[in-house]
């Protein structure tokens, strides 16, 4: 209900007047709506919407270096950590949609954010060329995707520690950007496109998108039986559907 | 929906050829009702309050007024017939477009005969059947408390309905068929409680209206009264006392609650019903609720056949597993839910229903319980449309229908896919 200055006046005047006006009352419950909210709109499977296949492939190099493969779980890449950076920068947060982003720049502490109107989107698509340019200049004209393991390493840590630096953007600063989106595409649900079949959260036993867990509150050191859940459901459900 | 609808007017044509006559003769056999001179405003209090009182229990107001247009009585509300819209009414005291100039023959005529003021009928969309019950004092006090309303002027056209249903002689012929005028009259052999029950259903309160399952010109099945109908969008279930499908395992008090708070120990009302009880149930006595509940446990549920409990299939086992991940934080594991605020599946007579279209709605859309005086919440459930397929949707429907020791019909994934489509077309 919005309150119009004319209301406004009106009701004042009955209280410095006593000239009659119509209140509203307010009763019963909340205004409610059939299918009220927005609905999640899933990651859905596809060919990369930002990245080429050549910076796909070196994403996908550096989430299975971050989160690397065991005999249980599957690395960052096959969990789709690539898919879900990918889906995160070619929407509204690659777009850095809904922040200020004007000038003047100033470089600010690291608790005020980036300072620069380039958003995730061009910091990925800078800093993968420029990664791309530096591993053909120093390892023999090969793509990160193609280095061993311990070159791969070699290079993250140096990117972190600020040892090697990026042509035309700061290697720190994209370090810590890809650390973090890989962990969360690797923890976040897998409507988003990582995490896929809820590898993570069966890693840790996270049961996922349940409402209640009263029944579990007082048991302590007990493994919870059920398996994890998606916003979406889980395929566990309908076995043999798609 | 397009054939019936097809058929039923070319039958109505038909008959309306066919039996005009003897319709004309029911209309007129009807308990001829003295001219009264023109009705003067009367200043009689118990009289007004009185009629007040039988226009909340009648509901009068649901029909005739717009939701939320603070317009009481003037009409134009659109009410929805299986057949096409019918707009209610204006019934404020307004001379030019309401009832101001309606003597009181007129206005009793139309109440309880479905006779309109230029004699023609009207359509039973105005349950008119089954106010024909009342006394015709008890029409003209709530003549007498009409006649205290804000007169509002707002023309209305009722006619909405399509040829050749426009056509309103055809309704004489529909009349003869379905249209039994008269008065209540005590049954000598039961209780004064369960008369003035008797009377609250089959009169005023129309409960039947929504309950009685229809025939196919949407008359009322007289041998299956109150044993549940579709309406609107939703399916009004069994009030019967039958133990699997009607109200056989709710006490006289639950069904009071239910009535007078919308909540009860068990359930919750929503969609239309929620409506009945915020406009009508609510505001009637105890002693009237309690009547009725007296009638409605006395009423034979017949049997519908129960299906033989379900084996577990895929079906159920992936019911069960939806229900344990989706449902069974509100409603519990068990299906015994949080007394007044989460319903008891296990022990819901709609949840059996034998025709599932209340469920596959409120599953799809959510559905928010009617918010009364005593119960002022309100809870809703969310909307699982977007979430579950039509194929989830029926497995979690077969699987509360056929768990906790009762059996029902399994929902279909056609049957949910079918009633996805109808409600997109429906805003309400
Ligand atoms: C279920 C909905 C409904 C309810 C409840 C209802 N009406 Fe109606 N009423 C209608 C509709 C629809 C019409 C128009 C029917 C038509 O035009 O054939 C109508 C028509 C009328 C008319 C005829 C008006 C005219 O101008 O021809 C009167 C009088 C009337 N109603 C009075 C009442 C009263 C009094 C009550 C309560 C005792 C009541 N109605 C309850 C739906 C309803
Ligand atoms: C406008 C249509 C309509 C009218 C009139 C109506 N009902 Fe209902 N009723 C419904 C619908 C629809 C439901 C199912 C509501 C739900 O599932 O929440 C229902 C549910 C109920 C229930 C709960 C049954 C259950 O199994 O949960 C009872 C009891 C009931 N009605 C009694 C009555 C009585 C008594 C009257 C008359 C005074 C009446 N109704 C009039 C439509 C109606
Ligand atoms: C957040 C709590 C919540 C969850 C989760 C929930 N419900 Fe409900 N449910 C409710 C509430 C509250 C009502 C009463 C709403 C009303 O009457 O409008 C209700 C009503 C119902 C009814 C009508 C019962 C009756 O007796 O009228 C059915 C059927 C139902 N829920 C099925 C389900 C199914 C199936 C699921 C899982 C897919 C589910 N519910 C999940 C809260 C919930």
């Amino acid at each position: 209900m919005r309150l119009h200055r004319r209301d406004l006046l009106a009701s004042t005047a009955v209280l410095f007047g006593g000239i009659t006006a119509h209140a509203s009352i307010v009763s019963g419950a909340l205004p409610w709506q059939p299918s009220a909210g927005t609905p999640p709109e899933p990651a859905r499977p596809g060919p990369w919407l930002f990245f080429t296949n050549e910076e796909a492939a070196a994403i996908e190099a550096i989430a299975d270096r971050i989160i690397p493969p065991d005999p249980q779980t599957p690395g960052g890449k096959d969990a789709g950590c690539a898919v879900f950076i990918d889906r995160q920068l070619a929407g509204p947060y690659g777009r850095q949609e809904g922040l200020y982003t004007a000038a003047p720049f100033h470089k600010g502490k690291k608790e005020q954010g980036p300072q620069s109107d380039a958003g995730p989107a061009e910091q990925y698509r800078k800093a993968l060329a420029a990664l791309d340019r530096y591993c053909r200049a120093n390892r023999n004209n090969r793509a990160f995707a193609d280095l061993s393991d311990a070159e791969k390493d070699d290079i993250l840590a140096g990117l972190e520690s600020s040892r090697i630096a990026l042509e035309g953007t700061n290697g720190k600063e994209f370090f810590e950007a890809i650390l973090k989106d890989v962990q969360q595409g690797f923890f976040a649900d897998p409507l988003y496109g990582g995490n896929r079949d809820m590898v993570a959260w069966k890693m840790i036993g996270y049961p996922g998108a349940r409402y209640d867990y009263r029944d579990w509150v007082s048991r302590h050191n007990e493994r919870f039986p059920l398996p994890p859940v998606s916003i979406m459901g889980r395929p566990g459900w309908m076995p043999g559907k798609a | 929906m397009l054939r019936a609808l097809a058929i039923t007017i070319g039958a109505l044509v038909i008959l309306a050829l066919a039996v005009v006559a003897i319709g004309v003769g029911v209309r007129s056999l009807m308990t001829p009702v003295v001219d009264g001179i023109h009705h003067r405003k009367g200043q009689d209090f118990a009289l007004i309050e009185r009629g007040r009182y039988l226009t909340a229990v009648a509901d009068c107001a649901s029909c005739h007024t717009i939701p939320g247009e603070g317009r009481p009585f003037a009409g134009g509300r659109r009410i929805e017939t299986p057949f096409g819209f019918v707009a209610a009414a204006n019934i404020t005291p307004d001379a030019e477009t309401g009832i101001g100039t309606w003597t009181d023959r007129q206005f009793d005529a139309a109440v309880r005969q479905g006779e309109r003021r230029d004699g023609k009928p009207l359509y039973p969309a105005m349950p008119f059947p089954y106010y024909s019950r009342m006394s015709r004092e008890d029409v003209l006090a709530i003549r007498a408390y009409l006649d205290t309303v804000a007169p509002v002027r707002n023309p209305v056209t009722s006619d909405l309905l399509p040829f050749p249903l426009s056509i309103r002689a055809g309704m004489l012929a529909w009349d003869a068929l379905y249209f039994r005028p008269g008065e209540f009259r005590p049954d000598d052999t039961k209780s004064p409680e369960w008369n003035r029950g008797a009377y609250l259903v089959e009169g005023p309160g129309h409960c039947g209206a929504c309950h009685t399952p229809k025939t196919w010109l949407g008359g009322d099945e007289n041998a299956q009264k109150l044993r549940g109908s579709v309406i609107q969008g939703w399916f009004a279930p069994n009030i019967t006392n039958d133990s699997t499908r009607g109200l056989g395992r709710w006490s006289p008090d639950d069904i009071v609650e239910y009535l007078r708070d919308g909540h009860n120990r068990l359930s919750a009302a929503t969609g239309p019903m929620a409506e009945e009880i915020a406009l009508s149930s609510s505001h009637m006595t105890d002693a009237d609720l309690y009547a009725i509940a007296a009638y409605l446990k006395d009423q034979r549920g017949g049997s519908e056949a129960t299906p033989p409990a379900r084996s577990e299939d895929a079906a159920m086992a992936a019911g069960g597993a939806i229900y344990r991940d989706v449902c069974s934080a509100c409603h519990t594991p068990d299906g015994r839910g949080v007394p007044y605020l989460f319903p008891a599946l296990a022990a819901s007579p709609s949840v059996r229903s034998r025709d599932p279209t209340t469920l596959i709605r409120i599953v799809l859309r959510g559905a928010r319980s009617v918010a009364t005086v005593r119960e002022p919440t309100g809870p809703g459930m969310p909307a699982f449309g977007w979430q579950l397929d039509d194929s989830e949707v029926a497995a979690v429907l077969t699987y509360i229908r056929n768990s906790w020791g009762v059996a029902a019909a399994p929902v279909t994934a056609e049957e949910v896919h079918t009633a996805r489509t109808r409600l997109a077309a429906r805003s309400e």
